[in-house]
């Protein structure tokens, strides 16, 4: 059974009156373990279910189930212990005036795990995990660049050791040369913890170096579902699709 | 460079108090570029000193009345600035005075912007209702003029300091909630605030440990700001009879008893006037200054 199973979802926006359906009845299946994309062009309401399954966005229709079961309408400690996002912009998901060993203590601190020196430990083991030095601990974000601060982004995402990462564009934000880093990271990260990514990017190339299976969105539709063999064919139906694999060749045989 | 500085600017602290203490010298060193806000803290720092050194400063009693040397000008052998009505030093005066200034001053500033952080804090990040409902309470409070606002009050509970420093920290807040609730609006709908909120924290944790510290750094500019009215505010209670009563040495009730003799004997209405001034400004140079190091707009780029 999928861990994560999303059913005719809708999401509308209800912005000074005027009605925008961001999401319109889209159904995927995340398994266990699996690292699943969705991408396609900015608008296409593929961050706003990233963002409905953390109960920041509006849902009008369709479910959510992990594991089977509906998500509580307000999401609870259990659940954030489960499931944790990483953010697309890191220089706005850190808090600017908190400490590094503040940001990652914070979530040990709510769940009241972790006390007195163990705190600590953990903390400094989450940030060998990403690659950081100890050093890093007690600075603060204007003290670190892009991919450093992503990383404890990351870093602080895995805190409570949740099975779910909501990835939402994590290196759009930064320089190609650090892209590859972060990706390669998390990759790392899910092999050693058995992690399940839902993943979102407009970059088919990150996608296709991420992910198993993809849904590719358009206007807040699913245009197409594909694995990596049949993207890896060029084995899709939909003319968009099509454009969209086309247009990410054309720029990465471009930039070699 | 010398240990401690080195310490201090050490790009890896190693603990949080380290870390506290360098950013706080990276913001003394920015205010040190300053020179107007030097000198309003070395003002603030001289009516400290003049407070807590009072019985060493001053040259007589503030109390003792002295009718055969009443009314003596400035620079007269034995009163450097003078004696008031009653023959006593307005020097010694005006250097225990000092103390009931600072006492008005730290009991506003421990009430009114903590009152105004919590209300404008709780307003923006809640919304809906229950920022209509705050809202409307500080538009109330904001509607009144201070010191009529402030005379009602005290004319209620009966003049003295406290009471005087009651009034005016009622009406002081309505500002701070204002500048909370715009600084917590923009804050609020920023990733890492999602982020905390998506790790389970509460309401509580969100609004104190997350939202308040953004908001902190442009209510102490403007408590800094507030601060020259706060004590002209005092001081007009005292000049009107409703904040500290006599024989305080009182500063604007210092001013209220020299009025009768401002043609003839100008000094005792002026000392305290112009220790008034001083300390105004002192308070309004820092607080610029403090701007230029605290606001987040202005100095994070």
């Amino acid at each position: 059974m999928a861990l994560i199973e999303i059913d005719d979802l809708h999401v509308t926006f209800d912005a000074k009156g005027r009605h925008v359906h961001a999401v319109r009845g889209v159904s995927l299946a995340v398994a266990a373990r699996a690292s699943y994309g969705l991408v396609g062009e900015s608008g296409s309401g593929k961050s706003t279910i990233l963002r409905a399954i953390c109960g920041m966005a509006p849902v009008t229709g369709g479910e959510i189930r992990i594991d089977g079961r509906a998500i509580p309408a307000r999401r609870d400690r259990a659940f954030a212990r489960r499931v944790q996002m990483v953010f697309q912009d890191p220089y706005a998901s850190l808090h600017p005036r908190h400490t590094i060993d503040r940001t990652l203590g914070e979530p040990l601190r709510i769940h009241g795990v972790a006390r007195g020196t163990e705190r600590g430990r953990r903390i400094l083991r989450a940030l060998e995990d990403v690659g950081l030095d100890p050093a890093f601990r007690f600075r603060f974000p204007h003290q670190l660049s892009g991919g450093q601060r992503q990383r404890v982004a990351i870093a602080r995402a895995l805190m409570l050791e949740p099975e779910i990462l909501l990835l939402d564009e994590p290196t759009s934000a930064l320089d190609a040369s650090v892209q590859a880093e972060a990706l390669n990271l998390l990759s790392r990260l899910r092999a050693e913890r058995g992690l399940t990514f839902l993943m979102v990017s407009h970059d088919l190339a990150v996608i296709d170096h991420m992910c198993d299976r993809l849904t590719v969105m358009k206007e807040g539709r699913a245009v197409e579902a594909l694995d990596h063999a049949q993207l890896a064919r060029h084995d899709m139906k939909a003319d968009y699709t099509r454009e969209l694999f086309a247009a990410t060749t054309e720029r990465i045989a471009a930039a070699e | 460079m010398t240990g401690w500085r080195a310490w201090l600017l050490d790009p890896a602290p190693r603990s949080p108090l380290q870390a506290r203490l360098g950013q706080a010298w990276l913001g003394w060193l920015r205010l040190s570029r300053n020179p107007l806000a030097l000198i309003g803290l070395l003002i603030i720092v001289a009516l400290l000193v003049a407070a807590a050194l009072a019985p060493l400063l001053a040259t007589h009693d503030p109390y003792v009345q002295n009718l055969a040397g009443r009314l003596q000008p400035p620079l007269s052998p034995d009163h450097w600035l003078g004696t008031d009505e009653f023959g006593r030093d307005i020097w010694s005066r005006l250097v225990y005075g000092a103390r009931i200034t600072l006492y008005i001053v730290a009991l506003v500033t421990v009430t009114a912007p903590v009152v105004g952080l919590i209300i404008g804090t709780v307003s923006g990040y809640f919304g809906g209702i229950v920022d209509t409902v705050l809202m409307r309470l500080t538009d109330i409070f904001l509607a009144f003029p201070r010191l009529i606002l402030a005379l009602a009050f005290v004319a209620a509970l009966g003049p003295g300091v406290e009471n005087a420093v009651l009034a005016i920290a009622l009406t002081a807040w309505p500002p701070y909630a204002r500048v909370a609730r715009a600084e917590t609006l923009t804050v609020r709908g920023a990733d890492y605030i999602a982020a905390i909120r998506l790790q389970g924290a509460g309401s509580g944790r969100i609004i104190f440990g997350h939202v308040a510290p953004m908001c902190l750094p442009s209510v102490i500019v403007r408590v800094t700001l507030d601060m020259a009215g706060i004590i002209l505010t005092a001081a007009g209670l005292g000049f009107l009879g409703l904040g500290a009563q006599p024989p305080l040495p009182e500063w604007g009730l210092m001013i209220s008893s020299g009025r009768k003799f401002l043609f003839e004997q100008w000094w005792v209405a002026t000392m305290p006037g112009l220790a008034i001034f001083i300390v105004s400004l002192g308070f309004n140079l820092l607080g610029d200054g403090l701007r230029d190091v605290l606001d987040p707009r202005g100095s994070s780029k």
